[in-house]
């Protein structure tokens, strides 16, 4: 009884000193976010349905959402960059989902030293290392000098070569959200299937990837929605041939060489929908799938 | 029910009594190679990814030593010159002063206002809460690629000259829910009894905040900082946006890798700064270790970007 009332006393007298402190607290980030985060993306949203942008008052059309979706040249792009990010998004699920189950209940004392590997991985400045792998998979790479014959082309300015790189640079973010989410199984739960007679195979489909669904679909969203929009990968590893020019290359260009400021921000909407949808829909799964204790 | 734990406790004692038993049967040989496989295969899928996250950079820096300026294999001989070439180089030092100068700033800035957001939003119930802890996580979940355009649309549309302060006060707006996501992280863990606690045995505010709050949240506050600073230093997509004519380290980079005569230096620095930011890592591992238990906030917050509950 004392306890409860104790609870409620609180409650009862606090809301006003820290409405005012919560105002006080929160007015710097929250100003920020809006001038410097929301603003621009208003206008950006602005610059899409101008006539002429940058000058604003040139009148409102949506000529560059027309122009922008029924252009064959983007829908090629758009669908390169879909078979690139998915195929790198399945790869790395089929390497981050055994890795996270290695380090969550085999590694031991090695648990900690893998993590901060991963942790180390992602840190090392991601455009070195995209530029290292460049080294690696050229004409003159370690991959063609190891391998007698005539040197392989395909390695380098491939769509291979964009698919290795995005795997490796965003492994991290794949494997630690699940790693996080296969923590949080009772290793008991594993001990209770094997008594019932589960194969390696049923604990894997009926607990470990059921449980650790949380985890997969918060990767998603650290992961597949930045690789939709990555252009720092294809620049430096893709081809010269259409194959592996990717969405965020096309708004890049649009906006920086083509000044084509309408088309670009018209795109760069486009993808911030789908991006705000993609992390929207994974965010409510993540949430459903998650087991309440 | 009392049979039940009979069979129970029955079979455990079997186990155990037959288990020494008969150590060298033949139904046990087959299991005993197939988890020595099994072993194996988790070895050899380990070393595997290991290879391949670790190995373009002992690479690079086996080729920064390298007394050759064609990258390519077999190493010719060993030269430490263009560690010396790197410091000659003004463009590049310039581009490091501004990458460094930058991360400093909005480091500093971030640990403030991210720890303030998390504050207000574990601390307190307020309507619009939800509103806050979504435009909050915001900028943790749209790609840097569509802020940076938005970002240098708006300095345009506004007439404000691009500069290392446009790049500054963009990187702060998408670095400082970082900071909020640890910080919420370790406040959600912490409880709020014992910050009443102290305030019912006398503790001033301040003390409060000395004694009771930041012996919790320091780990965390260490570890927000030093990731605040990595990201700030390796970004390319907000800096190459909202930056104008001036350089950072990875446009830097970035532009020097289409240049052939640079890539021995491209080497040389990217070795030094691999260095640099592993001994980053380990001083932080380090000091947590010695507040003990704030590993896990570094780990933490690598994932801490999709953790933050609004």
């Amino acid at each position: 009884m004392a306890a409860v009332s104790h609870d409620v006393t609180p409650a009862t007298t606090r809301p006003k000193g820290p409405r005012r402190g919560v105002l006080g607290i929160l007015f710097a980030p929250v100003t920020l976010l809006i001038i410097l985060f929301l603003a621009p993306l208003v206008i950006m949203i602005q610059m899409s349905v101008v006539r002429f942008p940058p000058v604003t008052d040139s009148g409102y059309t949506l000529g560059h959402y027309t122009d922008v979706l029924t252009n064959d040249l983007n829908r090629t792009i758009a669908l390169n960059t879909a078979v690139i990010a998915t195929t790198s998004m399945v790869i790395m699920l089929v390497i981050a989902i055994p890795l996270a189950y290695y380090m969550a209940f085999k590694a031991k004392r090695w648990e900690i030293f893998m993590l901060l590997a991963l942790v180390l991985a992602d840190e090392l400045a991601p455009v070195v290392k995209i530029y290292a792998w460049q080294t690696i998979l050229g004409r003159n790479g370690i991959v063609n000098w190891l391998i007698p014959g005539p040197p392989v082309e395909w390695l380098l300015y491939s769509r291979f070569a964009v698919i290795l790189t995005l795997t490796t640079t965003y492994i991290t973010y794949t494997t630690i959200p699940i790693y996080a989410a296969m923590k949080a199984i009772e290793p008991s739960v594993f001990e209770a299937a094997v008594d019932l007679g589960a194969s390696a195979w049923q604990q894997t489909k009926k607990i470990l990837i059921p449980l650790a669904a949380p985890g997969i679909f918060i990767a998603l969203i650290l992961v597949y929605i930045p690789m939709l929009t990555d252009f720092v990968t294809s620049d430096i590893v893709g081809g010269a041939g259409g194959g592996t020019y990717m969405m965020g290359q096309r708004v890049r260009d649009l906006i920086l060489q083509g000044a084509n400021w309408g088309a670009g921000a018209a795109l760069n909407f486009i993808m911030l929908g789908i991006s705000g949808l993609l992390a929207l829909v994974a965010y409510r799964l993540a949430k459903l799938n998650r087991m309440e204790p | 029910m009392a049979r039940g734990v009979d069979r129970g406790e029955g079979g455990l004692v079997a186990r155990a009594v037959r288990a020494p038993a008969a150590p060298a049967s033949a139904t046990t040989a087959p299991r005993v190679t197939r988890r020595t496989l099994a072993t194996w295969s988790w070895r050899a899928f380990l070393a595997f990814v290991f290879l391949v996250l670790f190995g373009p950079v002992v690479i690079l820096i086996a080729f920064a030593f390298n007394d050759s300026t064609v990258l390519a294999f077999p190493i010719e001989g060993f030269t430490t010159r263009w560690f010396g070439e790197v410091f000659d180089d003004t463009l590049l030092r310039k581009a490091l002063t501004n990458s460094v100068l930058i991360a400093c700033v909005v480091t500093v800035v971030c640990v403030v206002l991210g720890t303030l957001a998390a504050f207000g939003l574990t601390r307190f119930r307020f309507r619009g809460r939800a509103v806050v802890g979504g435009l909050v996580s915001a900028p943790l979940v749209l790609p840097w690629l569509i802020i940076g355009i938005a970002a240098l649309m708006a300095y345009a549309a506004l007439d404000v000259d691009l500069s290392l302060g446009t790049v500054i006060a963009t990187q702060i707006v998408c670095t400082f829910p970082l900071v909020t996501a640890i910080v919420a992280a370790q406040l959600f863990r912490f409880q709020r009894v014992q910050e009443e606690a102290a305030i019912d045995l006398g503790c001033s505010r301040i003390q409060v905040l000395r004694y009771v709050i930041m012996p919790h949240i320091g780990p965390a506050l260490a570890a927000a900082a030093i990731f605040a600073f990595a990201w700030s230093f390796n970004n390319y997509e907000i800096s190459l946006f909202t930056i104008g004519f001036d350089q950072t380290f990875p446009i830097w980079v970035y532009s020097s890798v289409r240049n052939p005569d640079h890539t021995a230096v491209v080497n040389a620095i990217s070795t030094l700064i691999s260095v640099v930011q592993v001994g980053l890592i380990a001083l932080a591992v380090w000091l947590l270790r010695a507040r003990g238990g704030g590993v896990h906030a570094i780990a933490g917050s690598e994932m801490a970007q999709g953790a933050l509950k609004t």
